[in-house]
This record gives C-alpha cells, sequence and structure tokens, in this order.
C-alpha cells in the first residue's frame, strides 16, 4: 500500500476541486439558504428573544448566540455537502467512477471531507459577518474573536468530523428518504440540544447531565470560548473529546465505504 | 510486463447474486492488441463479467487477471491500465463534458492533460459540445462522453460494454473505426454488442456465453467456419432432371443449392454429386455468419 501512485496529491485535490466546484455551482441553495437561515435565527431568537433572556456569565444573548449559530452552520453544512455528494453521485452513477479510477480510499475520504470543510468554513463565516452586523446595530460594537486559534481548531475538528458523518451515512443509505432523515431526525436534535441557544448551566439537572453525552456540546462550546473565552465544559476536555468524535467519525467512514456498495440507486 | 503477457484472463471465474449465479465458472485469455468481442444474449452475464474486472463486483470464486495482476489484490495497478465504458448512461449534475474529463484525468493522477483531452474530444465529435452539461447532451453524445472518459489516462486494455448501445448507424461506423484506430494503437480491447454483423468484421477473437457459461471461444472466422453450414451453389448451363442428395436445400431452373459442414470440401461435394464438369457454369459459396453461429450456439438448448 505505498507505491508511488499512491502518494501522488493529483487525485486528492482533483477530487477536493470538484467538491468545491460543486457547492460552488448551486451557491444559491448551498451557501445563500444558510445565509437567510442564520439571519432568521439571529432576528428571531437573537434580537427579539434576547431582550428577555439573562445569561449567568454576563455576556448579552446575542454575543452567546453567535458562536453557537456559526459552529451549527459549520456543522451541518459540512454534513450536507458529503453527503448530498456521495448521495447525488450514488444517484447519477456516478460514485461507480470513484470506484473503477485508481482513487484510494484514503483519497476519497479526506477530499469529500475537506471539501464538506470548506463549504462548512464558508457559511460559517457568512454567519459570523451576519451576527456581527446584529450585534453592530444593537449594541454598537463589533464582537471579537478572542482565541482565534482555538477557534479555527474546533471548526476544523468538527467540520471535518461532520463532513466525515456525512459520507458515512450517504454510503449506508440506500434511498434519498434515508439520508434525509438521517440529517432531519438525528442530526438536527443534537444540535440544538448541543448548547447552541442556551447554556447547560440553566437547565434542569437531568438534561444537563445527559447533555454532557452529546458531543456538539463541546465542539460548540469550544467555538464559544474561541470568539468570546468562555465556555461551559473544560477547553482542554472539550478539545479530547472533539478529536475522538472525529477519530470515530473518520474510522466509521472509512467502514462504510468499503462495505457499501457503489452502485447506483 | 513483458509483451505477450495477456492484458486479460479470466480464470474459472463466478459471480453469485444472492442465490442467482449470473456467471457459472468461465474462462477466457485476451491476446495482446486483439479485438475480443464478448457476446451473448441479454442476461448472460456479459456486463456481470466486466463488472468484475473493474472491482464493481466482486467474484464469488475463480480470478480475473490483468497483465498477470489479480484485480483484488492489486487494484491500484489494474485499475490505472483499464478504461472502462460502462453499459448505463453516468449523469454527472452541475458539470459539463470539459470539466468532467479534466477531473477523470486527475482521478488517474494526470494533472495536464489538454492535448490528450482536446484530441480524444475532436476524434468522438464532442470538441463543440465541450461546454454542455451530460443532460443536454443527445444520448448518442452521451455514450460517446463515456467513450472519452475511459481513455483520458491512454489505457492499455479497454473495455467497452455495449459502445454502441443508442448510437446511429453512421456514428456507430465511425466509432467502430475509432476502435480499429485503437488498436492499431497498441490498446487491447475487449467489447460487449448485440450487432453481431459489426461483431463479425471488428473482432479478431469472439466468446459466446449463455445463461452464464462460456460456450465458445476462438477466432471469429474460425468459430463460423466450425460451426455453421457453407451454402454452396452450383450454377448449371443447362436445366437437370431432378437429383437427390442429403445435403440438398433446394433445386431451381438452373441452380442446386447445398449446405456444407465444415467437415466437407467442396470438391467431396461435387464428385458426389458425378456432375458434367462440362455443364458447370459457376460455383457460388458463401460461408455462413456470425449470427449463424450464434443462433446455433444460443438456440440449440435454452
Ligand atoms: N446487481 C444484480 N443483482 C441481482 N441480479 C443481477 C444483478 N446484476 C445482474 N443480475 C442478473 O445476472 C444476470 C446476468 O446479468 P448481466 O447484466 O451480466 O447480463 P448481460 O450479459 O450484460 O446482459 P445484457 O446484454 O442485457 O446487458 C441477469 O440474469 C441479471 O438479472
Ligand atoms: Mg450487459
Amino acid at each position: 500500500m505505498s507505491s508511488k501512485a499512491q502518494l501522488s496529491w493529483v487525485p486528492f485535490f482533483t477530487l477536493f476541486r470538484r467538491e468545491c466546484m460543486r457547492f460552488q455551482k448551486v451557491a444559491a441553495q448551498t451557501l445563500l439558504t444558510p445565509l437567510i437561515n442564520s439571519s432568521l435565527y439571529l432576528l428571531i431568537f437573537g434580537v427579539s428573544l434576547g431582550q428577555h433572556i439573562s445569561l449567568v456569565s454576563g455576556v448579552s444573548y446575542l454575543a452567546f448566540l453567535i458562536p453557537g449559530l456559526v459552529m451549527m452552520s459549520c456543522l451541518n453544512n459540512a454534513f450536507q455537502n458529503s453527503s448530498s455528494s456521495v448521495g447525488g453521485a450514488k444517484f447519477a452513477g456516478e460514485l461507480e467512477d470513484f470506484k473503477v479510477t485508481p482513487l484510494s480510499e484514503q483519497q476519497i475520504i479526506w477530499a469529500l471531507s475537506f471539501g464538506g470543510l470548506a463549504r462548512g468554513l464558508i457559511v460559517g463565516f457568512i454567519t459570523y459577518l451576519v451576527g456581527q452586523a446584529f450585534y453592530f446595530l444593537t449594541h454598537g460594537a463589533w464582537l471579537g474573536v478572542e482565541h482565534p486559534l482555538i477557534l479555527l481548531f474546533f471548526l476544523i475538528v468538527g467540520g471535518l468530523a461532520f463532513a466525515q458523518l456525512g459520507l458515512m451515512v450517504a454510503f449506508w443509505a440506500k434511498t434519498f428518504d434515508q439520508l434525509s432523515v438521517v440529517g432531519g431526525f438525528i442530526l438536527l436534535p443534537l444540535l440544538y440540544l448541543g448548547g447552541v441557544f442556551f447554556s447547560i448551566e440553566s437547565l434542569h439537572p437531568f438534561w444537563r447531565n445527559l447533555a454532557q453525552f452529546n458531543p456538539l456540546l463541546y465542539l460548540i462550546n469550544g467555538v464559544r470560548y474561541g470568539i468570546l473565552g468562555i465556555s461551559d465544559v473544560p477547553l482542554g476536555f472539550a478539545a479530547v473529546v472533539s478529536l475522538l468524535a472525529l477519530l470515530l467519525m473518520y474510522v466509521l467512514a472509512l467502514r462504510l465505504l468499503r462495505v457499501s456498495s457503489f452502485s447506483r440507486w | 510486463m513483458s509483451a505477450d503477457q495477456s492484458p486479460l484472463e479470466i480464470k474459472g471465474l463466478r459471480k453469485s447474486y444472492g442465490s442467482f449465479e449470473a456467471v457459472k465458472g468461465v474462462s477466457f485469455d485476451v491476446r495482446p492488441g486483439e479485438i475480443f468481442g464478448l457476446l451473448g444474449p441479454n442476461g448472460a452475464g456479459k456486463t456481470s463479467i466486466i463488472s468484475v474486472v473493474v472491482t464493481l463486483e466482486r467474484p464469488s470464486a475463480g480470478q480475473a487477471l490483468v497483465f498477470g495482476q489479480d484485480v483484488q489484490v492489486n487494484p491500484r495497478y489494474t485499475k490505472s491500465v483499464i478504461g472502462y465504458v460502462p453499459q448505463e448512461i453516468i449523469n454527472h449534475g452541475f458539470f459539463n463534458v470539459e470539466e468532467i474529463l479534466s477531473f477523470y484525468s486527475g482521478y488517474f493522477g494526470k494533472r495536464k492533460n489538454q492535448d490528450r483531452m482536446e484530441w480524444i474530444l475532436q476524434r468522438l465529435q464532442l470538441w463543440e459540445h465541450r461546454k454542455k452539461k451530460v443532460k443536454q447532451l443527445s444520448g448518442g453524445m452521451k455514450r460517446r462522453l463515456l467513450i472519452a472518459k475511459a481513455l483520458v489516462h491512454e489505457p492499455k486494455l479497454l473495455l467497452l460494454d455495449e459502445p454502441t448501445a443508442g448510437v446511429d448507424i453512421e456514428l456507430r461506423c465511425s466509432l467502430w473505426d475509432f476502435v480499429v484506430e485503437l488498436k492499431k494503437m497498441g490498446v487491447t480491447i475487449l467489447l460487449t454488442t448485440h450487432y453481431l454483423e459489426e461483431a463479425e468484421k471488428l473482432c479478431d477473437r469472439v466468446a459466446i456465453i449463455h445463461q452464464g457459461e462460456l460456450r465458445c471461444v476462438g477466432e471469429t472466422h474460425g468459430l463460423i467456419h466450425e460451426l455453421t453450414q457453407r451454402q454452396v451453389v452450383v450454377v448449371l448451363k443447362s436445366e437437370l432432371k431432378p437429383i437427390r442428395h442429403p445435403l440438398l436445400v433446394a433445386q431451381r431452373e438452373h441452380e442446386l443449392e447445398f449446405r456444407l459442414p465444415a467437415s466437407m470440401a467442396v470438391g467431396e461435394l461435387l464428385l458426389e454429386l458425378g456432375l458434367d464438369m462440362a455443364v458447370v457454369q459457376d460455383l457460388r459459396i458463401s460461408e455462413g455468419s456470425l449470427e449463424d453461429a450464434f443462433q446455433c450456439i444460443v438456440g440449440e438448448k435454452s
């Protein structure tokens, strides 16, 4: 498993470029829709409801909400990108192309994950900009980034993990319906209950204990620490959990790539 | 890789889907530089065999070797020398012809492949359509795009699974010309088609499979000779009284029509008839066709 051709970066970059071109070609769906979504969340939760919510940590609710929304957009879009790319490729028969060319499993997994991450980062950044605009309008000042490297770490680890979750689900799925079921019924609740909209400190102890098992809690709090410098959970622990989540997703995605069929739907 | 290394060897290949066995222990070799026809009626198992070669399916038993390498053991190598044209059209959503080919080149590790791509597109008459997406192409163009994709990396072994399905006559001819041109460039070609007349002209050797079993394999003309009966028409100067002969098919005014098995020489027939050579005006001999041979094999027990 280590010939020259295998180490070549050309197949990897080609597939990565394809992934990026794919979501740019449908920018209306992939970039504009998330922009509108985050604006609505910010308007409804951050601005209207936020005035009635006070937080333990003393930051304004809008400031608390923005990092959560940034991460939620990033994760959701990373997932959507890789899952719909593989789902679409299965539907079109294009996935067979991946199988009959010398692309390796590693090249497929990582090129598709980085493609998902790229879209996640772009949408996350757009969400951040929209958040900034709302923050400026309501607070008369900009919201800074406290720890840019920590922010980047959590965005990248989380984005890759979710892109790989998307791959895993799409390799496993036999129909588009199965894909959307996972997206709708599993992913969204996890995202919502991962501490995007509220601090788990404010929860009933039962829910607070349960929330500890949601890996998204750590990813989202990591990003919140990166931007605001505050977190509901210890940062080091959050970093470890995030890396473990990535490792788990990677192993599962690779496994499903190996066992599942490349043939068309 | 030596020059006489077989580009493709199928050894005792079996393929089951669930409890249904689609390929039942098929073995054959494809020789370097030849055009090899894999023929058989619908559902015979042709696509299943090709799918194993390109690793889309795993064999249930047996092996497929490409230039001596087992496709299951060393797939990165075998995939890099195979060009594969699938039977089914592949869609590519948002991408146009040019983008698809450049991605495809990249998957094979080729970064700057402009010249090769242009040559292929020109040769397959797709150049003026290079900015179109797959759904904007006609059926025949889509099929040519599949062929274009299979050629970007200069494969040594080209597998064409019904490359001319849905292609009009004129284009079919030009496609076959192209296949012959590729052969001259040293590419070994395995193809499947239901156009037996075209296969007869094109293929150096053919294999006929039926219900997952290999029924025969060999040189196209040798097979035809072996499996079909020659039609021999003796044209006479004058009318003859009705004659009797076991091989006689029809007697017309000036003509006697016979069907001759491969084992019998025309001279033998003439001797048996005991005709005066002076009355024989002409002798018309036509070989059977691949289609006859095919019918003879596929029709016998089904
Ligand atoms: N994925 C599959 N699952 C179940 N059965 C299959 C599958 N693919 C093929 N078969 C069956 O295997 C047999 C051989 O199919 P195959 O596609 O190899 O035939 P073929 O020779 O290519 O036919 P055609 O000329 O129609 O393309 C058929 O009976 C078909 O129904
Ligand atoms: Mg077929």
